[in-house]
């Protein structure tokens, strides 16, 4: 199946399940009572993102982006560290890459498959492409702007070598 | 018991031990690898009683080091934490020998139903 036949994503996913998916993972993951807020505010000024491939009948990312501070509040969060415990840089990309992979593994379980899921990756997120093939959901946590969008593949999404086939 | 961990994040490896803690499995020796391949050679250093590991990793996958121990006559109790948990995923971990799969996100009440019995 090539691209231009698949399904783009808002025919396969709707914004409700990519919260319920959120909904199970912020308690047991970032926190007993924590919660990810389908209610948008202003996007911060710098943002930085992690993200999870899914290749398969659907190709695209799992992009969680939210401002570097909230990301090391996740990773706080995530890791339950008390002063004068501080997250590094290391863990703070490896809590956000983590977010986003059970984000990812659990949104590919209800897409079309087989597909696979590649690794977590950490930067500025990959360019979007076709409109509706993005279901995003712009969000908060503990009042800071979180946005988690499924995006469909533009040929850049794709570097060589990052995926793990299983 | 020894129980290895394998996760190539660090943090995720964390709470999975932080997870057996509050499950009530605190009194065993915990050991830790990073990938499919350092698990591998760790079962054979380490010999742990249980070898607790992600799907998807660089080097070497979960899922290829299983095939690996057992082709290496390796009988090691093995299962899989990850982050999906699809029915084609679940069996082909089961035709491959492993005991159980978590899928995360996870609790101490899933880590319970998936090890009781597993850990003495």
């Amino acid at each position: 199946m090539t691209l231009q036949e698949a399904q783009p994503i808002t025919a396969l996913l709707d914004p409700e399940t990519v919260q319920s998916i959120a909904d199970e993972i912020w308690p047991t993951l970032v926190g007993d009572g924590e919660a990810f807020v389908p209610v948008p505010v202003a996007p911060p000024a710098e943002v930085v993102s992690a993200w999870v491939t899914i290749t398969g009948p659907w190709n695209g990312a799992v992009v969680l982006t939210c401002a570097p501070a909230t990301a090391g509040a996740l990773a706080e969060s995530v890791l339950m560290t008390r002063p004068p415990t501080v997250v590094d840089d290391e863990d703070v990309a490896d809590a956000l890459g983590e977010l986003a992979n059970v984000l990812g593994g659990n949104i590919k379980s209800v897409l079309p498959g087989p597909s696979s899921l590649g690794l977590p990756q950490i930067g500025s997120a990959p360019a979007t492409g076709r409109l509706d093939d993005v279901c995003r959901v712009n969000g908060q946590w503990r009042g800071q702007s979180l946005t988690i969008t499924v995006q469909g593949a533009t040929e850049a999404l794709h570097p060589s070598g990052t995926e793990v086939p299983q | 018991m020894k129980i290895l961990v394998t996760d190539d994040s660090r943090v995720m490896r964390q709470i999975v031990i932080r997870t057996l803690r509050q499950a009530g499995y605190d009194d065993h020796d915990i050991v830790e690898a990073v990938d499919g391949r350092d698990a591998f050679e760790k079962v054979g250093s380490e010999k742990p009683d249980l070898v607790l590991s992600d799907w998807n990793m660089p080097e070497m996958s979960g899922i290829e080091c299983l095939e690996a121990l057992r082709a290496a006559g390796s009988q090691v109790a093995f299962g899989f934490v990850t982050s999906e948990g699809s029915p084609e995923m679940r069996e082909k971990a089961a035709n491959a020998g492993a005991l159980f799969l978590i899928a995360k996100p996870f609790n101490e009440d899933t880590f319970k139903d998936a090890l009781d019995g597993v850990i003495a």
